[in-house]
């Protein structure tokens, strides 16, 4: 038990928690992350290796209910249509993430003001833009600069473009054709030699852990810098209560090791940043007699309005070989055409479009995700023209957010310390699913308009809840969000919440770079306000 | 359990396990069949990288389904689908991590490749990247709700190459 508080407890060695705990070490603050995941070797990673394809079913799996490791919480899901995907490691999820870093757009911080519909954002794109070009330093990015989709930028991205490939290059004549938006991916993959790091092999194995150390993730860009700066990063410690006082202030956390001996680690400040399943379901978890409906909740809205981003995948076959197996798994080229709102659709909003490689020959021999099989004597002719023949859309909907989709507490269900698990409620809403049938037709039009001789379609992949968001939203109203403009809880001025639960709306597209961008904000403004953040006595 | 007993199926299960791989994957097209590449080797690799998946491969190749492949194809798919997709997959994998089927495939493996950066990528050349630019903006503009306008937005990629903007150009201040 330490006996003196820290300045800082992080709860989360992820993306955002990543980021605060640097920023703040940087800034002299005594920093301890709690990590129920452990350290990594990526020597260990699979996808270097000929089992990779068999390990990336099981132990690197995207689900935690599927790896279902010692450092993974069950996730009880009978009540959703799409899974959520997370990793528990130093790193967070970012180890297994695909490493696409588009940013959200402006009008996703204006969806009340401009379409009528769930909520404005308390702040906006431009207010994170200098964010935004700090944590593409941080992290790596690679990009073509002057996507005509975003706003003119002043600052490029680090690092030139990842090469799109035959497929890329394919897709991307065809909606030169059509006349429609496209745009080689940002990416968080190095296309250069970048701060220590190695360039990018290609090897589209990315969502099984980088064997380069390529791609971005936080147990190789933010936390050996963070320890070097003094913090303390615990591991294996899952938490399972944020504790307070009589003042109603946070004093820190009690939080189990892999032994099942509790600990409690007292501090000053309290953030978590443990994506927007583990951070509702650590806040609930924390009732107390002044909170008997979970900390930080006075609101009502902890747990509630979960966002993940309804995906599908549109596969056009092509007959020449495209050698689709590689390239980063990021995403090689997207597209916003459709992105904002034409109410002429019958949907408000829009999806972003990323088209990735199609993966390995088991993928291909097994079950397509769309159903199809092919076994007996046309196994063989299957596995010739869809292996490295394919170039898959993927189609990102925005999610918008209701309520009635949230993340409670398990009555029935436990992880291995024996603290309930979360529990996760969700329904397509009518105007997402017009949105994805809208845009699997246009995806299936861009793929015809490339040359595809045959399309394929999985209208709602399960396992594509990579995108976690909502769960305790920003604003300005106590009584309608659970977080101020500063990522501060409302409730207990010393607790803040810096990952993608702070999303007000999720908009369209992968939200990794605009959930780094307001962490690194926040924790600015945790040291520019530091001599007025409210502490236990 | 060890990896040697991993692989120890009896007679009968590896009998009926070859029965299922041929089904399966038969002999064709210049391809081997499964069963003549799903050798001890192949399945104590398979088993090795996903012990887990020994309990469901048994319970797949139990005697009480019958000596007829498909009829215990079909059984399995209507009652046990976790065990009919734990036997797929560790015949798919044992068939394609064997050497001499990547090669007939032509599949390499997640081979390490050399980017070339250096290189000016061949959308460039052609003229795929102006043809977008040459549309304008396409993102919204909060502030009108309307398709941006961008006064001197570039046109072509050498504009943007040429004269990166200095601002945002939309009146909003750099931090």
């Amino acid at each position: 038990m330490a006996s003196e508080p820290v300045d800082v407890l992080v709860i989360g060695a992820g993306a955002s928690g990543g980021v605060v705990a640097l920023r703040l070490a940087q800034a002299g603050f005594k920093v301890v992350c709690l990590e129920q995941g452990d350290w990594l070797d990526r020597a260990d990673y699979p996808g270097n290796k000929l089992d990779w394809e068999l390990k990336a079913r099981k132990d690197w799996a995207t689900s935690p209910n599927i790896r279902g490791l010692a450092s993974d919480y069950p996730i009880v899901e009978d009540d959703t249509p799409v899974s959520p995907l997370m990793y528990n490691a130093v790193g967070g999820s970012t180890i297994i993430f695909a490493g696409a870093w588009p940013r959200a757009l402006p009008s996703d911080f204006r969806v009340r003001s401009l379409d009528g519909i769930a909520d404005d954002w308390p702040i906006d794109y431009f207010e994170l833009l200098p964010y935004f070009y700090r944590t593409d330093k941080q992290f790596g990015i690679s990009g073509l600069p002057g996507d005509p989709a975003y706003p003119p930028d002043s600052e490029d991205a680090p690092m030139p473009p990842l090469p799109i490939g035959s497929a890329g290059m394919k897709v991307a004549r065809g909606m030169t054709k059509l006349g429609w938006h496209w745009w080689p991916e940002f990416n968080s993959i190095n296309s250069a030699p970048y701060d220590g790091r190695r360039v990018c092999v290609q090897r589209s194995t990315c969502q099984s852990g980088c064997n380069e150390g390529a791609k971005a993730s936080t147990d190789l860009t933010h936390w050996p810098k963070a320890i070097g700066l003094g913090a303390r990063l615990v591991t294996r410690a899952r938490v399972r209560e944020i504790e307070t006082n009589a003042d109603g202030l946070a004093t820190g956390a009690t939080w189990i090791d892999r032994d099942g001996a509790e600990h409690f680690e007292p501090a000053r400040v309290v953030v978590v940043a443990a994506n927007a399943i583990g951070t509702p379901r650590l806040l609930l978890l924390s009732a107390g007699p002044g909170h008997p409906d979970g900390l930080a909740n006075s609101s009502g809205l902890v747990g509630r309005r979960l966002m993940m981003h309804p995906f599908a995948n549109v596969a056009g076959l092509f007959e020449e070989p495209l050698m689709s197996w590689a390239g980063q798994f990021g995403d090689l080229i997207e597209s916003l055409e459709f992105y904002e709102t034409d109410e002429r659709r019958g949907f408000v909003r829009g999806a972003r479009w990323g088209l990735a490689p199609t993966g390995g020959p088991i993928n291909t021999a097994l079950p397509s995700r769309a159903g199809e099989q092919a076994w007996g004597p046309a196994h063989h002719a299957h596995v010739r023209t869809h292996l490295g023949h394919g170039a898959n859309w993927g189609l990102f909907a925005e999610d918008l957010p209701d309520e009635a989709n949230r993340v409670t507490l398990s009555s029935t269900v436990t992880d291995s310390s024996g603290v309930a698990a979360p529990e996760v409620h969700y329904t397509m809403a009518d105007n997402a699913r017009r949105m994805l049938d809208f845009h699997i037709e246009r995806a299936k039009e861009s793929l015809d308009a490339a040359g595809a001789y045959k399309i394929e379609v999985d209208r709602l992949m399960r396992y594509s809840g990579w995108h976690l968001l909502g769960t305790a939203r920003m604003g300005d109203d106590p009584k309608t969000s659970v977080l101020d403009r500063w990522n501060r809880t409302h409730d207990v001025p010393n607790l803040y919440v810096v990952d993608g639960s702070c999303f007000v709306t999720s908009s369209g597209v992968n939200p990794t770079s605009t959930i780094v961008a307001i962490a690194l904000r926040a924790a600015d403004h945790m040291i520019e306000t530091r001599f007025e953040q409210q502490v236990p006595a | 359990m060890t990896v040697e007993e991993r692989v120890a199926l009896n007679d009968a299960e590896r009998a009926t396990l070859a029965s299922v791989a041929d089904r399966l994957i038969p002999a064709a097209d210049g391809m081997p069949s499964a069963a003549e590449v799903l050798t001890d080797d192949r399945l104590r690799f398979v088993l090795a990288a996903r012990p887990d998946l020994l309990g469901p491969i048994q319970a797949a190749l139990r005697p009480d389904l019958g000596a007829d492949p498909q009829a215990r194809i079909d059984a399995l798919g209507r009652d046990d689908a976790a065990a009919l997709g734990a036997l797929q997959l560790a015949i798919v994998a044992g068939y394609y991590t064997d050497k001499r089927v990547r090669e007939l495939i032509g599949y390499p493996g997640q081979e390490a490749l050399t980017i070339r950066t250096w290189e000016l990528p061949p959308y460039l050349e052609e003229g795929l990247i102006d043809a977008v630019l040459a549309r304008g903006p396409v993102w919204r503009d909060p502030s009108t709700g309307k398709r941006a306008v961008v006064e001197g937005a570039p046109r072509t990629y050498a504009e943007r190459f040429a004269a990166p903007p200095e601002g945002d150009s939309h009146g909003h201040d750099r931090a």
